[in-house]
């Protein structure tokens, strides 16, 4: 068994009533490749979040190998969020050099691993360059960038290859299993379970807010006693899945009744259909 | 504070001024709008209102006059003013002022005004029929004022004379002897302080608040509108420095802003005002402290509730529509404190938010230097700047701030 690296134990986080995770226990082990896979919706991102220090648990804890609360060791986790976060008024290096002195990383350390990991993504002569004009890809791998330059323990992706042309998205997953290869840990989330089967040593199948299954794809197919990961998919998540409703959005009761109030009702219309 | 903190707050601090200055349009808002203001104004404002009179003098106006007979030579005084004259009868009227059928004429401008003139034993009776809301017609009632006037001081003179007396001691027999300006115990320094004090704290107060309104809402809503909150959530450092490190970038950005400001009115005073109108005031080592110390409490202040009512809104259309009305706060007070006596002010003044700051600038500027209106307004707005940036950290904690309505 691999070293634990990241624990999180019991772990609900509710938004007054909305409920984005109700009871989640989850190990990473150093050196894999967890997928996190759900529906839009199903409490990924809230989870990637918790892991990453950004939401606190309602209730639970993550946790980190030596115990410590996972906000108080921010530095060992290289995050990339769905929306990669860059500034389009910096250039790729600025944007990476903000965030790796902001780790303490020094200039030349962080340049040194920028360089290394732009080469294999084919970002080199692109890191001069403000952001402003990038491309969704050439955003999503400065990101990953941005995540690696100050030698993360756990790389934490949301929806990496979403909205990536079929070339871009296979570098990343590419890069993603070269780190794993080189000893790295990577959580991926995504709603593509044939991505989360391509790149993933184990997949965590998370649905209105809870974990529904976790392991291998083999794994997933004998618990389910289905041919196919897909087939084991809907068979795990067979209840409907919640809607992503507005209301999962903070918003003040008047601010809310105000909009209701200027928005008419849709009307009701009688289809018939034939056949 | 530690080592480490200090360098990420600087950090962002560092990183949220070299974004902004890299926008052009900041640089015009933030830099060349508040230097320039002040002089175009200074310069700008004299010949519009130059081209104003001249364009009011080069007007032909028409005019009628009602009389029963005229004075001796206001004919003559009132043909020398650009005015046409038609004279017509005398309408019966109970009196002069009541426009009977010439009203009509005046609504739709076939005169621009009526001299209603009669002599009754010594005396002149007159009335002019005008319509005020007539920029000609004000004019012309204007000249036949000033016509009028100069025949009433001939005719003053030429009585005065007649009965054997002499003008200029009958007019004015109680006159000011030597230079006015002489006799003002106050300094030149000090009267330039007073007048500067009229506006110098409103200008500094709207524009703090007002310059800080675009950095704030860019740094935080639109951060979260742009998403890239969360992966600065993500980063090893906490939610304070966080907060410190964008409310140094917003300081110092409305800082230059209002320093430019203050440097432009400075030598719009300087050197296009007339120096009978403004001067430089004068002010002691220890007032220009206080004056700072004053500026960066209500900064301290502003910035943090600016920066808190920004990240409590969902996304930059929010933001803006809560900060843009918000400035009403600022400059209803800012008003309010032009009126307000300062001799003999009671302490309580100097407790009320803003008010205080802009009270105390007021005092500062007129070089009064009032122990306990000092601690008053420093105690006080020390408060505010806490709990606004209290407010503000509570703000910065919130954890659906990396969620966005756009």
């Amino acid at each position: 068994m691999t070293e634990k690296l990241l624990s999180i134990k019991g772990v609900a986080k509710h938004f007054d009533e909305i409920k984005a995770l109700t009871h989640v226990d989850l190990d990473i082990h150093s050196g894999e490749i967890v997928g996190l896979v759900g529906s839009n919706g199903a409490g990924k991102t809230t989870l990637l979040r918790l892991m990453a220090g950004v939401y606190t648990p309602t209730s639970g804890s993550v946790t980190l190998q030596d115990g410590s609360d996972v906000t108080k060791m921010r530095h060992l986790l290289g995050v990339v969020p769905e929306s990669t976060g860059l500034y389009s008024r910096l250039t790729a290096w600025e944007n990476i050099r903000y965030h790796s002195r902001l780790y303490g990383i020094d200039d030349e350390t962080s340049w040194k691993r920028t360089q290394l990991f732009a080469s294999r993504l084919g970002m080199s002569d692109s890191l001069s360059r403000h952001t402003k004009g990038f491309s969704r890809g050439m955003k999503q791998k400065t990101a990953l960038l941005r995540a690696l330059a100050h030698g993360p323990s756990i790389l934490l992706l949301d929806e990496p290859t979403a909205g990536l042309d079929i070339t871009s998205a296979r570098t990343v997953r590419a890069l993603v299993k070269q780190l794993r290869d080189e000893g790295g840990t990577v959580v991926y989330s995504t709603h593509q379970l044939e991505e989360a089967k391509q790149v993933c040593d184990r997949i965590v199948i998370i649905h209105n807010g809870e974990v529904r299954a976790d392991g291998s794809p083999q794994q997933l197919m004998q618990q389910t006693e289905q041919d196919s990961l897909e087939e084991a998919y809907v068979a795990l998540t067979a209840d409907q899945a919640r809607a992503r409703t507005e209301d999962d959005e903070s918003e003040g009761r008047f601010t809310a009744w105000w909009r209701k109030l200027f928005t008419p009702k849709t009307p009701e219309l009688e289809v018939e259909l034939n056949g | 504070m530690a080592e480490g903190s200090a360098m990420r707050i600087k950090q962002i601090a560092k990183k949220e001024v070299v974004e902004f200055a890299r926008d052009w349009r900041t640089i015009i808002a933030i830099i060349v709008i508040p230097l320039l203001m002040f002089p175009l104004l200074f310069i700008l404002f004299p010949v519009l209102l130059q081209s104003e009179a001249a364009e009011l003098q080069s007007l032909e106006l028409d005019l009628t006059i009602q009389t029963d007979g005229m004075p001796n030579n206001l004919s003559t005084i009132i043909n020398q003013s650009s005015i046409q004259i038609t004279y017509e009868e005398l309408p019966i009227l109970d009196d002069l002022s009541q426009p009977g059928d010439d009203l009509e004429k005046l609504r739709n401008g076939t005169v621009d005004a009526v001299l209603r003139i009669t002599q009754s034993e010594d005396i002149w009776y007159y009335s002019i029929l005008h319509m005020s809301t007539s920029e000609q017609s004000r004019e012309a009632k204007s000249r036949l004022l000033y016509d009028l006037n100069e025949w009433e001081n001939n005719e003053t003179a030429a009585r005065i004379e007649s009965g054997g007396l002499d003008v200029n001691s009958t007019l004015d027999p109680l006159r000011w002897d030597g230079d006015i300006s002489q006799a003002d115990a106050a300094t030149v320094g000090e009267q330039a302080g007073m007048a500067l004090s009229m506006f110098i704290p409103l200008v500094l107060a709207v524009w703090t608040f007002s310059s800080a309104i675009q950095p704030s809402i860019d740094m935080t809503a639109g951060e979260r509108e742009r998403g890239t909150l969360e992966a600065l959530l993500s980063l090893p450092c906490t939610r304070l420095e966080l907060l410190l490190g964008k409310w140094l970038a917003v300081a110092t950005i409305t800082g230059v802003g209002v320093l430019l400001q203050i440097f432009g009115l400075l030598f719009a005073i300087g050197y296009l005002a007339s120096s009978s109108i403004l001067g430089v005031p004068e002010l002691s080592i220890l007032t220009i402290v206080l004056i700072i110390g004053a500026i960066m409490l209500f900064a301290i202040m502003v910035v943090a509730i600016e920066l808190a009512l920004a990240m409590r809104s969902h996304s930059v259309k929010e933001a803006g529509s809560i900060l843009g009305p918000a400035i009403m706060l600022i400059i209803f007070p800012a008003l309010f404190t032009q009126v307000i006596n300062l001799d003999g002010i009671e302490s309580f003044w100097f407790a009320i938010p803003v008010v205080n700051v802009l009270l105390a600038l007021r005092e500062l500027l007129m070089n009064r230097i009032i122990t306990t209106h000092i601690l008053i307004w420093v105690g006080t707005s020390l408060l505010y700047a806490v709990l606004a940036a209290k407010y503000a950290s509570n703000q910065f904690k919130r954890e659906d701030i990396v969620t966005s309505l756009s």
